[in-house]
């Protein structure tokens, strides 16, 4: 089954050292080396279920210093690195190489500092999202973003991927919530960014090594911004017969310079299945809205009534508060529970993560609508539509003759609507091995050349995540600005520009 | 030397295009209100962007601005302030430090500096906004980097890198900004006769609640907390702040004024010595500047920004190392790096990544490092 995306094919120079690769390893990292095929399995792969491939060897470190140790030997041989949290991406950003050694990061998981008078944790790459959160909710705090797999996935692969989350809304990504890192280079050397103090230390590496994929390097220790937990949190719901209007309301929301701390938006399929599911007690609608407003008690009852002005204006036909946490809870509940939901629906499903200008929602949903009929295929929307960050689920199976391609071409049907109408591919899952070969679309030659030579700058030998991100492997030359695909280089002189 | 005052990015295209053929070196100014901020830089040539002006897209109900890198920052603030909006960083306005006149800067240089105000503290620095930009590298290619919506991991984070990057990574064409709403109301509220230890303690307090303050200043005894909101939430935060400062409160009319001199430095540069500026984890700030014994200071986002006037001999930057924290020389004695030398590790890659984009260094040239 030919796919659209291709992985790249292991060097058989590599693969032949496999056993000199693992007994080094083992020298390096003592008790953390798995190279059985049964071992390896269990790290073929992340979220991207469509793709699997079992790693040269995995290598499990439990200090900076191994990880620097494997980085080194790595670089030394040449061998390609895949780092790894808990595996949780959605983009195969941990997909690992058959040529390459993962480096899981799973076992760094102590929180190392805990500073309530700065307002932040320092911690290692290991600790879970959710865990950040525990260890300072007794003081009255917690860790703002909070991606759906917050309970499993680690703060290093949130720092790799640049994580959302429903409530990024108001409180950022995490590269607006992270203060500094300590930074594993692809040669093993380390280096600190940032820090307790934010700024002030000359060019922004942190800002760009957040976000990175893992293509510059490993997070080997992080420090993150904790905030004073809301005084008073309330939810709403708005239903509407009409997804356009739906889209409108939060376009009129977002105009009125409200900033809601979420706004999450189902549509009419994804709804009944989480009845289904989990029931949560939605109402019959084609779109619904679930907004939290937090803060001060009397701005989020200002704010609670003029949003429900305005999505009664925009026409909801039914506006409804939670009325205490339990029901609060239960609104939430069917939301979070919208990807489970839809998995019951259909074995495979493909959930894509354009963002787009929320003035453009109303349009954008029903030409996907549009598509779905064209593709033949099941789909629906779930999405933050505060910061206008679709994720159009698309069901599909992929023991059906070419469903996997047509779902895949429908994906990217969407994506390069999003990026027409002034978006972007991703809005938070990142680019990882799925929307690699879309970057064109978004991205000028230029303009991807300019992000290569940075990605040089930091990992001259390529071997930190190979083919993620960028479309073509790219060798790199001083000055940068010739690009020779990597076997055509490997056994010679390169040429000075 | 030639002064190039380009009006389009084709222009500035062209310019770098000839000054790698040449290996004319170039200094990039805007209205060069900060020429004085960083090392001297000795260029061939200057590159002008004064003229490369104008807003290219506003879009109040997406809270999304589009302007050339050398609009003023005026000239962006006025707009954004008919639809009831502004920028959530607040522009620090240095060019009066320099001997510039005030307001005069334009957004690409306010960028390039990373020069912030107090409301950065609670919606974040320009990096946190900068959505997307247009520039020129040192291969005389123009790109973009990052997008024009809120939410975006799209390729690398390049819009990050530009902010602070003071030029040398090349000249911005093109900036997009998030923005934010204005709130109905803004109070600023002052506690006077306090010491260092306590006025800094008590705007860490605000700072730690749910206030949500987006100024928290420290200077001369008198600490200032500004709240924002509608009248009913800032009723509200009132009783709150009554609470955490069980002193006085006294009502500033002239709530605009505070914070932007404190943010401009103007409230320390009277005094004579080296102008640092300090970014520091604020509970150790009040420590820090007991020890470094300053001629003037004052504080900013909770004690995390201190401005200080100390000595030449004063070794401010051994004292902020100590407290995890980092300083800038603003002002005076050019022989102090601007920014801390770096480990051997991080200059070896601030060197390549400033090759990356600028490989000849034609643009501004040790302005930030020696050899950056």
């Amino acid at each position: 089954m030919g796919r659209m995306i291709q992985l790249p094919s292991p060097d058989p120079e590599i693969v032949a050292r496999r056993d000199e690769i693992v007994a080094a390893l083992k020298r390096l990292v003592p008790d953390g080396v798995i190279f059985k095929p049964a071992g390896l399995a269990a790290y073929d792969g992340d979220a991207l279920a469509a793709y699997r491939q079992a790693p040269l060897a995995c290598a499990l470190p439990k200090t900076k210093e191994e990880v620097s140790a494997v980085l080194a030997f790595a670089h030394e041989m040449g061998v390609p690195i895949v780092p790894r949290g808990a595996g949780t991406s959605l983009s195969g950003g941990a997909l690992p190489r058959a040529d390459g050694i993962l480096l899981g990061l799973s076992r760094m998981n102590r929180i190392l500092e805990v500073d309530i008078e700065n307002r932040c944790v320092v911690t290692e790459p290991g600790v879970t999202n959710a865990a950040i959160t525990r260890a300072v909710e007794g003081h009255g705090f917690y860790y703002a973003p909070d991606p759906s797999s917050q309970i499993a996935c680690t703060i290093g692969g949130n720092i790799a991927e640049n994580s959302g989350g429903l409530h990024c809304l108001k409180y950022g990504l995490t590269t607006h919530n992270l203060l500094g890192v300590e930074f594993a280079l692809p040669d093993g050397e380390r280096l600190r960014l940032g820090g307790k103090a934010a700024g002030g230390e000359g060019l922004d590496l942190l800002g760009v090594v957040c976000g990175s994929e893992g293509l510059l390097g490993v997070v080997v220790e992080a420090t993150v911004r904790i905030l004073p937990k809301p005084r008073c949190a309330r939810t709403l719901l708005a239903a509407f017969q009409s997804v356009p209007n739906s889209g409108a309301c939060v376009a009129n929301i977002i105009a009125a310079g409200i900033v809601p701390a979420a706004m999450e938006f189902m549509d009419r399929r994804c709804i009944e299945a989480v009845e289904v599911y989990c029931a949560p007690g939605y109402p019959k609608a084609e779109a619904i809205l679930i907004i939290e407003i937090d803060g001060l008690p009397s701005e989020v009852t200002d704010a609670v009534a003029r949003v429900t002005e305005i999505a009664r204006a925009s026409g909801a036909h039914e506006v409804r508060e939670a009325t205490d946490d339990r029901e609060r809870e239960r609104l939430w509940k069917g939301r979070k529970a919208a990807f489970s939901a839809m998995g019951r629906l259909a074995p495979d499903m493909l959930c894509m993560d354009g963002t787009i200008p929320r003035r453009a929602l109303p349009a954008v949903l029903a030409r996907m609508a549009e598509m779905a009929k064209e593709y033949g295929l099941g789909f629906c929307n779930v999405f933050h539509a505060g910061d206008g960050n679709l994720h159009p689920l698309i069901i599909f199976d992929v023991m059906k003759e070419g469903e996997l391609e047509r779902a895949e071409t429908f994906g990217a049907e969407i994506l390069r609507l999003c990026v027409n109408v002034g978006g972007v591919l991703t809005g938070e899952h990142g680019v990882g091995v799925e929307k690699r070969d879309l970057m064109p679309e978004m991205f000028s030659e230029a303009d991807l050349a300019q992000q290569q030579r940075l990605k040089c700058a930091f990992d001259s030998a390529s071997l930190c995540n190979p083919g993620k991100v960028f479309p073509m492997l790219s060798a790199c030359i001083e000055q940068g600005h010739v690009h020779v695909k990597r076997g055509a280089m490997r056994h010679q002189e390169l040429p000075r520009f | 030397m030639a002064t190039f005052r380009v009006s389009g990015e084709a222009d500035v295209v062209e310019v770098v295009r000839a000054a790698r053929e040449s290996k004319r070196t170039l200094e990039i100014i805007g209205h060069g209100t900060k020429r004085g901020f960083g090392r001297p830089v000795e260029c061939g040539d200057v590159l002008d962007l004064s003229g490369l002006t104008g807003i290219v897209n506003f879009e109040p109900d997406e809270m999304i601005i589009t302007a050339r890198a050398g609009t003023p920052v005026a000239e962006i603030e006025a707009a954004l302030a008919e639809k009831n909006q502004r920028l959530g960083f607040e522009p620090a306005d240095w060019g009066p430090l320099f001997g510039a006149p005030p307001n005069s800067a334009t957004i690409g240089g306010v960028l390039s500096a990373d020069a912030n105000g107090s409301a950065a503290i609670r919606y974040g620095r320009c990096r946190d906004h900068l959505l997307g930009f247009r520039a020129v590298n040192g291969f005389g290619e123009a790109y973009k980097g990052g997008g024009k919506v809120v939410k975006n991991v799209t390729g690398f984070d390049l819009p990050k890198l530009m902010c602070g990057a003071m030029g040398t990574l090349g000249p911005l064409t093109e900036i997009t900004l998030r923005v934010f709403p204005k709130p109905s109301i803004t109070a600023v509220h002052a506690v006077r006769d306090l010491s260092a230890e306590d006025g800094l303690a008590l705007l860490r307090n605000v700072w730690s609640s749910p206030l949500e303050s987006s100024g928290l200043g420290f200077h001369n005894g008198d600490a200032f907390i500004r709240l924002e909101g509608s009248r009913a939430a800032l009723d509200e935060k009132m009783k709150f702040l009554r609470e955490l400062a069980t002193h006085q409160l006294e009502r500033i009319e002239d709530f605009d004024k505070v914070f932007r001199e404190l943010a401009s430095g103007k409230f320390v540069v009277a005094a004579t010595g080296v102008v640092w500026l300090v970014h520091a984890p604020p509970a150790n700030a009040t420590r820090l500047v007991a020890e470094i014994q300053p001629q003037a200071w004052c504080a900013d986002w909770a004690g995390a920004l201190l401005w200080v006037v100390c000595d030449p001999r004063c070794n401010v930057r051994d004292v902020c190392r100590r407290f995890e924290a980092r300083a800038i020389r603003m002002r005076s004695d050019n022989s102090i790096p601007p920014f801390a030398p770096e480990d051997s590790v991080r200059r070896a890659l601030t060197r390549r990544v400033e090759a990356a984009f600028d490989p000849l260094r034609l643009f501004n040239p040790d302005r930030m490092w020696e050899g950056v």
